[in-house]
């Protein structure tokens, strides 16, 4: 594989030593370099009919020179070596010491992880094996709910080819898959339209795409059409909500894992700052970020600075145990790096990104959980967030939900925004469900550059958020 | 034809570059099939200062050939940065066999020719070949003062300012003979902070200024404006939940006009996936408003004589005295809908408002004085837009204000209501656009706003 992938970008070892050298010049403290050549193919089905096809391919190389905490940064689209040189010699520039530290002459391969094994090689699956999963999504969404008029449908599947290398001599290759399906459908009743939608991805082969994937997609966003036409948008203010299991772990994601980047952190931005080590909430609750969940849209062998894929506990029993580390913090911290150093791609440097983020279940089943609730509200559908990292206060988006009364499921919900404070909110969740779920569906996180994530949680209750609703 | 006059690209590179577009072209073309082709390049420099330091230097220059192929009313998008003759071939062919494996639609084809953009008319101010003498000596200096303004206050936990130039230039030729090039610069100068005035809480601001012009780029004030306003966010408080009137700042005002624009799109209408769907003609937001796209603006960000598909833009009032006159409708959707091309997207729409109350209301200070009491939205936090139905649930900060005065900044706030009934509660807009901005979206005042606190 490496051989291959050395040959498949044109380089060779040698090379590679040479450009790290050109980067360490100005006396940097560590270089890498991360060749990428992704393939995006993208297949669509409108109005009944398979409508467009798409591929895109990206290729380059980036070249990544630390000194202390500061970075710099060039990359290229030719793998040719005057162009590389070039950009190493740009990412040179942040440093100044004047010392020239020494390359390692031995290569040490780094190799082991798996946690996305590809049983059908996605670069032979056709377009003519794609059409029917899109045209049976099609077709089922209409029978199983007769509002809908109209169907939208997408598969998605890349693959990703890595090469990395860095000034301490260490190598790997990865080959990175992900596959998606999208659909979405516009329902009507009596002149009155709703739009519901779902997406399932993993980081696999072809092989996942199956008809029981589809059928399950098909029922989602059926259910959902119908669902919304029983549903309005409820009276807002101050109460206590219960997230059902699954993608509600956009809280987490939100609420408190944006703020355990420790970036933000060494900076002193973060609202969590001055906090590890400290009791954050209930012990009941383990808040973990995990690379290493097989096939999950999350994972990774490697980082994109050749930290090994892992699970890092965040919160462990209620206590802040570690941050989201790339290279520049662990060193900051005097920590080992936690495998968060993420990055877009070769256009973009790593920076402390999450990965598959969840809380562990607990004790209550979800109906005793509702049960607890007087007056509130059952959040079970999102769709995107926000954090302001510094004050705290985040938000996410309900699509769907209910009204819980008197512990019992009420009127159906819809379109509302949740807004609440990470560190209250945390201190809030007083029961924890025994039901914990991650959520497959297609998660990107933005934070300047984007990437694959997912979430997952059980059910929780939140003792006070603000919700948003009618007067 | 060329959009302006500033041939930033005749270089031997570019003559390679345009020729590999051109080889793509004929390939297909002698393959059957008709296509438009579409060069990208782009060249970013940046430098970011934190606390004093130089935290980040980057450097890049991208490139993209994109096809768009249009085999037998079947219809394909393909990319590459592999531009190498013996990859452009696999491309193209791959390209055109996956073309031809999607279903045959009629409204798949190149653009009606009169529809072209023809001619060169006046240049539009898009560019600025300075972006070449401007040395990183320099960009280092407007960076380092820039978070320097920022530095020393007591409250400060973290500064940062950043510098960036874009260079993007663009080339198109299709098979019915469409050629053209295009060229925009900006500079922008971004300030950010954190401050703290005990407890746990950071407060994180920002201000931003950008220009196409680097003699325009009006970045001195842009820490001091960073730092005030967030200062300005401590001791926040959650406020009541009720019916407010509203002022949303010219920062961020087009957060509630991109659900009119995106409602407004041929896509969405021919899916019936818009709450505008079938409200064409028909009185939908009050009175009062108004939104022009203004395309040939000279040195607005936006302003183009062509869009992707080459067709002229024009100028069009799409929603007049509430009223909605136009949808935005391509070529394709155009043939789908059996209705005529407007614009794919606006390039620089206006909101223009015949305000209920007389006198001059410049910005928030005198819209606040005019509405006396409510709430001043200076930014959103997360949110969505329902874009079927229109209802939307957005979070907000800002601040309280009574007898036109700010009181306190306030927390954990949701808006919540529906775009047809929010712009038909539309009272007052301000004159204050921000000059840089793409959409020309003034301050604005709504009365009877629903807002969800404790």
């Amino acid at each position: 594989m490496q051989e291959s992938l050395a040959s498949f970008f044109g380089v060779t070892c040698s090379q590679l030593q040479k450009l790290i050298s050109i980067a360490m010049e100005e006396g940097g403290e560590y270089a890498d370099i991360f060749f990428e050549h992704t393939t995006v193919n993208e297949l669509s089905l409108r109005d009944n009919r398979i409508n467009r096809a798409g591929s895109h391919t990206d290729y380059g190389v980036g070249i990544r020179v630390i000194q202390g905490e500061h970075t710099g940064y060039a990359y290229s689209e030719i793998t040719a070596m005057p162009q590389m040189e070039k950009a190493a010699r740009f990412a040179a520039k942040i440093a100044s010491s004047g010392r020239t530290l020494s390359m390692p002459s031995a290569v040490r391969k780094i190799s082991g992880n798996d946690f996305y094994p590809m049983k059908r090689d996605l670069e032979s699956f056709g377009i003519g094996e794609k059409l029917p999963f899109l045209e049976l999504l099609d077709k089922r969404i209409f029978e199983l709910e007769r509002r809908c008029t109209k169907v939208r449908a997408a598969i998605s599947d890349s693959l990703s080819k890595i090469m990395f290398f860095n000034s301490l001599g260490e190598f790997y290759t990865d080959i990175r898959p992900l596959v998606s399906v999208m659909g979405s459908a516009t329902f009507e009743q009596n002149g009155r339209l709703e739009s519901a939608g779902a997406s399932k991805s993993f980081r696999a082969g072809a092989e996942i795409l199956n008809d029981n994937l589809i059928e399950e997609l098909a029922s989602t966003i059926a259910a959902k059409g119908a669902f919304l036409f029983e549903a309005r948008q409820p009276v807002g203010g101050e109460m206590p909500v219960v997230m059902a299991a699954g993608s509600s772990g956009i809280l987490l994601h939100e609420a408190v894992g944006h703020a355990f980047e420790a970036d933000f952190v060494r900076k002193g931005t973060s609202i969590f700052s001055d906090r590890l080590g400290m009791q954050v909430c209930d012990n009941s609750i383990t808040i973990v970020d995990d690379a290493t969940l097989t096939s999950n849209r999350g994972s990774l062998n490697y980082d994109d600075e050749g930290i090994p894929g892992q699970k890092t506990a965040l919160v462990e029993k209620g206590r802040l145990n570690s941050f989201l580390h790339d290279r520049i913090s662990a060193k900051y911290y005097n920590t080992a790096p936690t495998g968060n150093g993420r990055r877009e791609s070769f256009r973009y440097m790593p920076i402390p990104r999450m990965r598959a983020t969840y809380m562990e279940g607990g004790e209550f089943s979800r109906e005793e959980i509702i049960a607890g609730v007087r007056k509130g509200i059952y959040a079970t559908d999102f769709s995107n967030g926000q954090v302001q990292i510094g004050a705290g206060d985040f938000s996410f988006y309900v699509k769907s939900g209910y009204m819980i009364e008197n512990g019992k499921l009420a009127a159906p919900v819809k379109d509302i925004n949740i807004i609440g404070n990470g560190p209250q909110a945390l201190g809030e969740i007083s029961m924890v469900g025994n039901d914990s779920m991650i959520d497959n569906s297609t998660w990107t996180c933005g934070k300047g550059q984007y990437c694959p994530v997912s979430c997952g949680m059980p059910t929780v209750l939140v003792r006070h958020l603000i919700v948003g609703g009618l007067a | 034809m060329i959009q302006t006059n500033i041939m930033i690209y005749g270089t031997e590179e570019n003559r390679r570059e345009t020729e590999c577009a051109r080889f793509v072209l004929n390939y297909l073309e002698k393959h059957g099939a008709q296509a438009r082709v579409t060069l990208n390049k782009g060249c970013i420099n940046s430098i970011c200062i934190l606390n004093g330091k130089t935290d980040r230097l980057q450097m890049s220059n991208d490139r993209a050939l994109t096809i768009q192929v249009y085999y037998k009313n079947r219809y394909g998008n393909f990319s590459t940065n592999r531009l190498e003759k013996d990859e452009l071939e696999k491309f193209a062919d791959n390209a055109l066999c996956a073309t031809m494996f999607v279903e045959e639609d009629l409204a798949r084809a190149l653009p009606e020719r009169e529809l072209y953009y023809r001619g060169d008319n006046p240049d539009l101010g898009q560019s600025d070949s300075s972006i070449f003498t401007i040395t990183d000596e320099r960009k280092k200096e407007i960076a380092v003062e820039v978070c320097s303004s920022m530095e020393g206050n007591r409250y400060l936990v973290s500064a940062e300012s950043e510098y960036n130039n874009y260079l993007d230039y663009q080339y198109i030729i299709d098979s019915q003979g469409f050629e053209a090039h295009s060229v925009q610069t900006d500079f922008d100068v971004c300030a950010q902070c954190s401050v703290r005035n005990g407890g746990d809480a950071r407060y994180e601001s920002y201000w931003y200024e950008s220009a196409m012009h680097f003699n325009e780029l009006d970045y001195k004030r842009c820490g001091i404006v960073a730092l005030e306003r967030g200062i300005a966010k401590f001791n926040p408080v959650k406020a009541r939940s009720g019916k407010y009137n509203m002022i949303i700042e010219n920062c961020c005002a087009s957060r509630v006009v991109s659900p009119i624009i995106n409602g407004l799109n041929g896509s969405l209408i021919q899916q019936k996936n818009s709450f505008l769907a079938g409200s064409l003609g028909k009185r939908v937001f009050g009175e009062n408003v108004t939104f022009k796209d203004q395309p040939h603006r000279y040195g607005m960000a936006g302003s183009r004589y062509f869009d992707s598909e080459g067709i002229a833009t024009k100028e069009m009032t799409f929603v007049e005295n509430g009223i909605i006159n136009n949808y935005f409708i391509d070529s394709y959707y155009s043939r789908k809908l059996n209705m005529p091309v407007t614009a794919e997207s606006p390039s620089v729409p206006e909101l223009v408002c015949c305000n209920k109350s007389e006198g001059e209301f410049q910005g928030t200070a005198e819209l606040m004085r005019e509405m006396d009491s409510g709430i001043l939205v200076t930014g959103f936090n997360g949110g969505n837009c329902n874009g079927a139905t229109g209802d939307f649930s957005y979070g907000i900060e800002g601040f309280r204000f009574r007898g036109g005065k700010i009181i306190h900044p306030v927390r954990e706030m949701n808006i919540t209501g529906n775009v047809v009934s929010l712009w038909n509660n539309l009272a007052l807009a301000g004159k204050d656009p921000q000059k840089w901005a793409k959409w020309q979206i003034p301050s604005l005042a709504f009365e009877n706003i629903n807002f969800n606190g404790k």
